[in-house]
């Protein structure tokens, strides 16, 4: 398992290093550069922009710009923002405790959910409440999110007045005190929901087959035969074997959190790391632009490579090498 | 074997059914999947046929039009779905948004399958050297996050091609990827039977194996991935146009028509804009995907139904 691990981790060095050429090529064809970030917008004598040009590294051959590029990076200098004038590092650091809040409640709302309907289904299959869980969970996967996430702000936000539509603080309130988290809870909290609700179909399915599954073994009719109460069975007995294999989806939902980021926070206009992508593309701010895209791919790989990893963990019948 | 030849030739000479009429009636049988078809079937033929029905559905058949006089009116017998901010009349709308998004996602669609058919079937047929090669490659691009990447390109060749043509290509290169797997997990399993040695034995040229021997018989799980393709795709290019980085503006496709939520006098006071398009989404990625599942469940030679 340890050499499986470390072949894998190694793996992924040539892919980053690959994703890294992409990243800057790419940032290099998008139209304009990010010069007329840096210089002084009234000052426009050809002298002085050929002179910014030279001083800030324009004019070098573009391996040598990459690798000016790429030991900064590596280094944690992400460049400065053309837009902000400030540190890339420092916004995204900003930003980060957002998004992760963000993904994290919508994580805990989708376990919650896929549990609850995903046990139901399980212990009465084939039942009108099994189906109508089976058909909500259809429905919920169907439904764009972005859809979803109007619907639900003109639901809730608008008529029923129970969530705000956007942001991620109330502006009035004093950092630090407690109604400061208490209201970035609040704002949270529905596009949360939308993120989260989509999510449970495959949790709820894979967990009801397997419960099935799982009931028809013997040391389920050896408890039952010993005069474990059903409720036991179901609750200690199987869900224990059933949990196992959901770890697996774990590391795909980290690549699926940051797709549903970019537009549940677009919609919902909560400054996270997604909006400020989509921020960063429309003003051409490059460097914060070249960050972000390495940083998302880089959690994608990384979600990919726990999957992988955790796959072998949980079930050793899986020989790795 | 041969007991059986003769009875079935006393009784009446009858040709038993083959895979395809099998697989043809458990999914005429299948209600919920003929119900989809015949909407999305409806769909399309209204998408089609949307400039010649423009001028029967409303007094303001002209799309690109700018009305100031009939600014948001609310649904009336004139606007049977009403009119948006810019005075144009939504049912018309709503009917060429589905061309756009229709022919974005079956041309993406398309793409996505040829390109993963092609590279699926290559690496798994040659196998070795080969295959190692294409699968990295393949790898590559299953890590770039879609989204991110789709939105970047898109910027990039915003302008170069014509705006709806970037969006279908750039879609079709990012999601390949999924569909190589899965052909070459087929080809890999398929091309060890017997009847490829024979083709091969017999001198039959490696493209002629791939194309006339083992494709037909990976056909299926191809269509059933592409009916479920096609879906996401749609969604994705109404996402993407939701946010201002899918088709141009000025193109009226769903996403375009739901980005009017965006604002939110429209989202709370003038739901007749947004709901429709909504709506009609939600419906036809419901019926493709029932329609996906019919079609798995009737192509499984496994399954009774």
């Amino acid at each position: 398992m340890l050499k499986y691990t470390i072949k894998r981790l190694l793996g992924t060095i040539p892919m980053l290093i690959l994703i890294s050429i992409v990243v800057f090529s790419l940032a290099k064809l998008m139209p304009g550069d990010s010069l007329s970030g840096e210089i002084d917008p009234l000052n426009t004598n050809p002298e002085y922009i050929e002179e910014m040009r030279e001083k800030l590294g324009y004019n070098e051959p573009l391996p040598v710009q990459y690798f000016n590029w790429i030991t900064g990076f590596v280094q944690g200098d992400f460049g400065k923002s053309t837009k902000y004038k400030t540190d890339v590092f420092d916004i995204i650091m900003e930003k980060v405790p957002n998004t992760l809040l963000l993904g994290v409640i919508s994580l805990i709302i989708t376990y919650i959910l896929a549990f609850a309907m995903g046990m139901y289904s399980g212990r009465r299959p084939y039942t009108i409440g099994d189906n109508a869980i089976a058909g909500i969970n259809y429905i919920m996967l169907a439904i764009p999110s972005f859809v979803a996430a109007v619907v639900a702000i003109y639901f809730f936000s608008f008529h029923l007045n129970w969530f705000p539509f956007g942001g991620s603080v109330d502006i009035l309130i004093e950092k630090g005190s407690f109604e400061y988290y208490l209201s970035k809870l609040h704002h949270v909290l529905l596009p949360a929901l939308v993120l989260g609700a989509m999510g449970t179909a495959s949790y709820t399915q894979f967990l009801r087959n397997d419960i099935i599954e799982n009931s028809r073994k013997d040391f389920v009719r050896t408890a039952r035969a010993k005069g474990t109460p059903i409720r036991k069975i179901y609750n200690v007995h199987i869900l224990r074997n059933s949990i196992i294999p959901l770890v697996t989806f774990l590391g795909f939902d980290f690549a699926a959190l940051i797709g549903g980021a970019i537009i549940t926070e677009s919609i919902f206009t909560y400054p996270g790391i997604g909006m400020l992508f989509l921020d960063s593309v429309t003003s051409r701010d490059y460097p914060t632009l070249m960050a972000l895209t390495m940083l998302l791919s880089f959690l994608t790989l990384a979600g990919n490579l726990i999957a992988d990893l955790l796959y072998g963990v949980v079930d050793p019948r899986i020989r790795l090498d | 074997m041969a007991s059986s030849t003769t009875l079935t030739q006393q009784k009446k000479p009858e040709r038993s059914l083959s895979p395809w009429q099998i697989a043809r009636k458990k999914f005429l049988k299948n209600k919920l999947a003929m119900i989809s078809s015949v909407f999305i079937i409806i769909v399309t033929l209204l998408s089609i046929a949307a400039p010649f029905l423009a001028q029967y559905l409303s007094p303001l058949p002209d799309i690109a039009k700018v009305n100031i006089g009939s600014m948001n009116i609310p649904p009336n017998s004139e606007h049977i779905l009403g009119t948006d901010k810019s005075g144009r009349d939504v049912l018309t709308r709503l009917f060429y948004g589905g061309r756009i998004s229709l022919l974005v996602g079956f041309s993406a669609t398309l793409m996505v399958i040829v390109l993963g058919t092609i590279v699926g079937s290559i690496a798994g047929f040659f196998g070795g050297l080969v295959d190692n090669i294409l699968m990295r490659f393949t790898d590559l691009v299953l890590t770039f996050p879609f989204l991110v990447f789709v939105i970047v390109l898109n910027t990039i060749l915003y302008g170069i091609v014509d705006g709806l043509w970037v969006l279908i290509i750039v879609i079709g290169i990012l999601s390949w990827g999924g569909v190589a797997r899965l052909v070459r997990s087929k080809v890999l399993a398929e091309k060890e039977n017997e009847y490829i040695l024979a083709a091969l034995s017999i001198g039959c040229s490696p493209f002629k194996v791939i194309v006339r021997h083992l494709l037909p018989n990976v056909a299926s799980t191809i269509i059933v991935q592409a009916t479920l393709i096609f879906a996401s795709m749609i969604v994705v290019e109404s996402a993407l146009s939701y946010l201002g980085f899918g088709v141009p503006q000025a193109t009226p496709s769903w996403g375009i028509m739901l980005s009017s939520a965006n604002e939110p006098d429209v989202l709370q006071g003038k739901p007749w804009i947004w709901m429709p398009p909504a709506l009609i989404l939600t419906l036809t990625i419901l019926s493709i995907n029932f329609i996906g599942e019919g079609l798995k469940d009737a192509l499984n030679p496994k399954s009774l139904r």
